[in-house]
């Protein structure tokens, strides 16, 4: 997936809104179901998604803690704060108004 | 909660490091197990899993620098990185450190000085619209410091001129006070009653003098004491007020006390008590009342909106009116000098010298730490480069230099505050007499900053030059390169060859200027006073007042005399009212028998009361006719004495034994100044001070007049003459109880003391050119032994060749001469255009002296030829096999 700036942009987004569905997961579980949500359209690297998230929480948007999970592995989960909550919102409607403003351009092109 | 979560990030960086390590861990075993699940073998899963998640190391960074903060933990890294580089190289570091901090150390000393004393107004209300008024002979062309006026003159000028909102004058003097447990003089002054509201004081306590004060009343004589003897001497009483205190046999009433930062006239011997000018109009004819006495300095407040200019023209048409109304009394003629000026501008030449010194100094400093930098990123080049190789940014290697030249510049900066201080304390020790608001000196920080900000900036800009090379480097290439350093050493080299001929021009000016400062003291040292001022004790006896009449004073001193004579060690004594080298001086016009001279035309002579046994003491030669004996005090024609400048001024080419002469010293005394037949011509001495030649002189026998009240009683001893002092103290305190013996110095004193300032001068100056001096002397080494290092190679070829080692040693030798010849040609013409500034400040010698510019140069080439012969041997002892694998 090439990194352009609209993507870079709706990181945030995307994650916000997956631990929103999720409840509380661990970075790869996030990976996973933004790739199957999206049905393959959307990969994160890994690369762009640790930092990402370690900026996301020190926003104050999310929050960690370390779990074991299924398989008895340790893995650190995040979830949603309220603030997070919040922002996602600002940051769906902001999204849909460039959606908006993208489409009708398009249409006129 | 978000903004200390990331604070706390800081500190917990390891952990941190750690957490992220098993998040990323755990998220690879996670997807490993995902390809295992799909059928993949154990170590292809890994691999594959391990090519989706990307570089770990790089992610790790790149996660770590969405930190928010983290500037600042790049900033701890590259202190402590730049701390451990500065380590690493102690001898550069400590270099670099010790020669920013004197430059800036000893900046910041010398201009908190120059501020305190020159630049900071002073501590009065609107000091600029004070001036003080300056009476001097209309012939003299001295002007500055000084000037007397009388009273009536002065009172004349206030009533008539309008330019001034107030003026006032004063005087200091010395009191005697027997209140405490011994008898004390104590340094007071004489002051108009309006001194006071006219510079702005109010006092602690009580009130300051009233108009009606300066006359003298039934309402008794007002006194106001300085803080610091109200403190030291009345406890600091609030009830003082009102007290009633005797000096000399006189009553004054305590009326106020003065602020404890308060100090007039602002000179080195703080003032202890005021009293109005009612004080100079009791008893018999007072010194206030005589319009032929001028001994009190005037100062006065312009009104708003009048020049000085204004006020000069105004007060010259008055005292135009006054000397042609008085012509008895000798013409003046008034200038105005601004009170800061007055106060300040004998010291001004000398000090804008030296901080112009300090200031060169300075420069040579950061030239030397550029050079030590450049130095350093020639030999860094290699380890930069490879860093770049290895995908560091270029932001990031600059980044990190900046932090150590910061680093440098701000821990050079601390070190030049402690030297500061230092240096203060020690100036203000040193301070010469002349040096006046000594007590306002301290730490200026303008100039601190200012210094700093120059040391950063050269930190700054060469500590940088080895980042800016990586770009422009081919990789490779350098990495490649034999010898240290990439392409960029040769121009380094001749920045570095530039920068020391800076150096040396510099260095030259400094060691001319200090060479011909130094030179002036010590001629002024072994300048023939006229007398023998060794062994020799003296201290001053008040006896003045009702107790003693003239016959009296001279009685005392007689019998003092004649006791301290017994005493064991003592060669002879005398007294002496003029001692050479102090403030002693009245000096007067004279009438010459048989000569018909205009009034205002009468010479100038000194006059001086002695007694019998004074030249005999002092040891000033008595060249004709004879000396005055006892008998001549007793009585009969009045005599003089006089020195050769009055024989060359009065009687050229004639005898004067047995002429006559009448210094008009108008003491009340007679109406009439006696005439006085000259039986002896004695030495001339240096009498105002040592740089200047005496002027025509008269000696008188003590009983002369009863103006005079204070002796100074000349003691000659075979040990060293302080030994003498407690004896002396008892010897007068068995006589007389109340009176205070003061001033116990010995000659010598005065004599150090009259040089103390072109003392101050040629040691300041020295110290600054000796470190100018010893900096361009490492400065040279360090270029000529890089260069030796960097020709190792060549040289070894060169030897392999067969050229012997003193060819080498002269390549190298000759390299030194030339930068310094060049250096020197440049420094040449500044320094003679530098040191026609510093003429006032000369004594005896030339601005262009051949002889000490010769001596620099000579100096200069030596410590080039040494500077290159050493590293030279090092290259030549070197086995040129060895040199020649040298890389």
């Amino acid at each position: 997936m090439a990194k352009n700036d609209l993507l870079l942009g709706t990181l945030d987004l995307l994650v916000l809104k997956s631990l929103a569905q999720l409840g509380s997961m661990h970075g790869y579980g996030i990976v996973n179901y933004i790739q199957s949500v999206s049905e393959d359209l959307l990969r994160v690297e890994e690369g762009s998604l640790y930092p990402a998230l370690h900026r996301i929480e020190q926003q104050g948007w999310i929050a960690s803690e370390w779990k074991t999970s299924d398989n008895n592995r340790r893995a650190r989960y995040y979830r949603l704060t309220a603030a997070g909550r919040r922002q996602l919102e600002r940051e769906q409607e902001s999204w849909e108004r460039v959606v908006k403003g993208v489409a009708a351009v398009l249409r006129y092109a | 909660m978000a903004f200390f979560k990331r604070l706390g990030g800081l500190f917990r960086s390891r952990r941190l490091e750690q957490e992220l390590d098993e998040e990323q861990l755990s998220h690879l075993a996670m997807r490993t197990e995902e390809f295992v699940a799909a059928g993949v073998s154990p170590e292809e899963a890994r691999l594959r899993a391990l090519r989706a998640f990307g570089n770990p190391t790089l992610l790790r960074e790149e996660t770590r620098d969405a930190d928010l903060l983290r500037w600042l933990e790049t900033l701890v890294q590259d202190l402590r990185y730049g701390l451990r580089q500065l380590g690493r190289n102690p001898g550069f570091t400590a270099v670099a450190l010790v020669t920013l901090a004197l430059g800036i150390g000893a900046n910041a000393a010398l201009f908190s000085v120059i501020d305190a004393v020159l630049l900071r107004p002073l501590p009065f209300r609107e000091p600029d619209r004070l001036v003080a008024i300056e009476s001097h002979d209309a012939q003299s062309s001295a002007v500055g410091g000084g000037g007397d006026v009388s009273y009536p003159v002065f009172l004349d000028w206030r009533s008539q001129a309008h330019s001034f909102e107030s003026m006032s004058v004063s005087n200091t003097t010395n009191f005697t006070y027997t209140g405490g447990r011994e008898a004390e003089s104590l340094s007071g002054a004489v002051v108009s009653a309006n001194l006071f509201s006219s510079l702005g004081i109010t006092p602690v306590l009580g009130r300051t003098f009233i108009p009606e004060e300066d006359k003298p009343g039934e309402h008794g004589l007002p006194l106001i004491l300085s803080y610091s003897l109200w403190q030291s001497h009345f406890g600091s009483d609030p009830n003082v007020i009102g007290r009633a205190i005797t000096l000399d046999d006189q009553k004054y009433n305590v009326i106020g006390v003065m602020p404890a930062s308060f100090q007039f006239p602002v000179q080195n011997e703080p003032i202890l008590l005021y009293t109005s000018m009612a004080n100079d109009l009791i008893g018999k004819d007072p010194m206030a009342g005589q319009r032929g006495v001028s001994y009190l300095s005037g100062i006065g407040r312009l009104k708003p909106g009048v020049s000085m200019r204004q006020a000069q023209a105004e007060l010259n048409v008055i005292q135009d009116a006054i000397n042609r109304q008085y012509p008895e009394n000798h013409p003046k003629k008034i200038a105005l000098v601004s009170e800061q000026q007055e106060i300040t501008g004998a010291v001004r030449p000398a000090l804008l010298v030296l901080f112009a010194a300090v200031g060169l100094l300075l420069l040579i400093a950061c030239v030397n730490v550029a050079n030590l930098l450049l130095a350093r990123a020639t030999v860094r080049q290699k380890e930069i480069t490879i860093r770049a190789a290895l995908g560091a940014r270029r932001s990031t290697v600059i980044r990190q230099l900046l932090t150590e030249s910061v680093l440098l510049a701000v821990v050079a900066g601390g070190l030049g505050v402690l030297l500061a201080m230092w240096g203060i304390r020690a100036l203000v020790k040193m301070a010469p007499p002349g040096l006046a608001r000594v007590s306002e000196i301290g730490l200026d920080y303008r100039v601190l900053i200012f210094s700093i900000a120059v040391a950063l900036l050269t930190g700054i800009l060469f500590g940088l030059v080895p980042a800016f090379q990586v770009t422009r480097t081919d990789l490779t290439a350098s990495l490649n390169e034999g010898a240290r350093g990439g392409s960029g050493g040769a121009a380094h080299s001749r920045i570095r060859s530039l920068l020391v001929v800076a150096e040396v021009a510099i260095a030259l000016v400094l060691l001319i200027g200090s060479g011909l400062l130094m030179q002036s003291f010590m001629r002024l040292k072994r300048v023939d006073p006229g007398f023998r001022p060794d062994h020799v004790l003296t201290f001053r006896v008040t006896v003045e007042g009702k107790r003693h009449a003239k016959a009296a004073r001279a009685e005392f001193v007689r019998e003092l005399l004649a006791k301290v004579r017994q005493e064991p060690g003592v060669t002879s004594a005398s007294a002496v009212f003029g001692l050479p080298l102090s403030d002693d001086h009245v000096s007067t016009s004279t009438e010459v028998e048989g000569r018909v001279i205009p009034k205002s035309e009468r010479p100038r002579v000194s006059f001086e009361l002695v007694e019998s046994n004074y030249f005999q003491t002092l040891g000033i030669p008595l060249l004709r006719g004879r000396a005055f004996t006892p008998q001549d005090e007793q009585g009969g024609p009045a005599l003089a004495i006089v020195n050769e400048a009055l024989v060359k001024k009065l009687f050229p080419g004639e005898d004067p034994i047995g002429r006559r002469i009448a210094p008009q010293i108008s003491f009340g005394d007679t109406d009439e100044a006696p005439l006085r037949q000259i039986i002896g011509v004695v030495g001339d001495v240096r009498s105002r001070a040592m740089d200047k030649p005496d002027t025509p002189a008269a000696y008188a026998p003590q009983t002369a007049t009863d103006f005079v009240g204070v002796m100074t009683i000349v003691v000659r001893t075979q040990m060293d003459p302080e030994w003498l002092a407690p004896t002396v103290r008892n010897l007068v305190a068995s006589m007389d109880k109340d009176m205070p013996v003061r001033q116990i110095k010995t000659l010598d004193e005065y004599v150090d003391a009259s040089i103390a300032q072109q003392r101050f001068n040629a040691l300041l100056l020295g110290l600054f050119a000796s470190l100018a001096f010893a900096l361009t002397a490492i400065g040279l080494y360090g270029v000529i032994s890089y260069s030796v290092a960097q020709r190792t190679r060549e040289m070894g070829i060169r030897m392999a060749l067969g050229a012997s080692r003193g060819s080498i040693l002269r390549m190298v030798v000759k390299h030194g001469a030339l930068l310094v010849v060049i250096g020197a040609a440049a420094g040449l013409s500044g320094a003679l255009a530098l040191t026609r500034l510093i003429k006032s400040l000369l004594f005896n010698i030339a601005a262009n002296d051949p002889p000490t510019y010769g001596g620099v140069l000579l100096l200069l080439l030596g410590v080039a030829l040494l500077a290159s012969y050493i590293p030279a041997l090092r290259a030549t002892r070197v086995d040129p096999m060895v040199a020649l694998r040298y890389e």
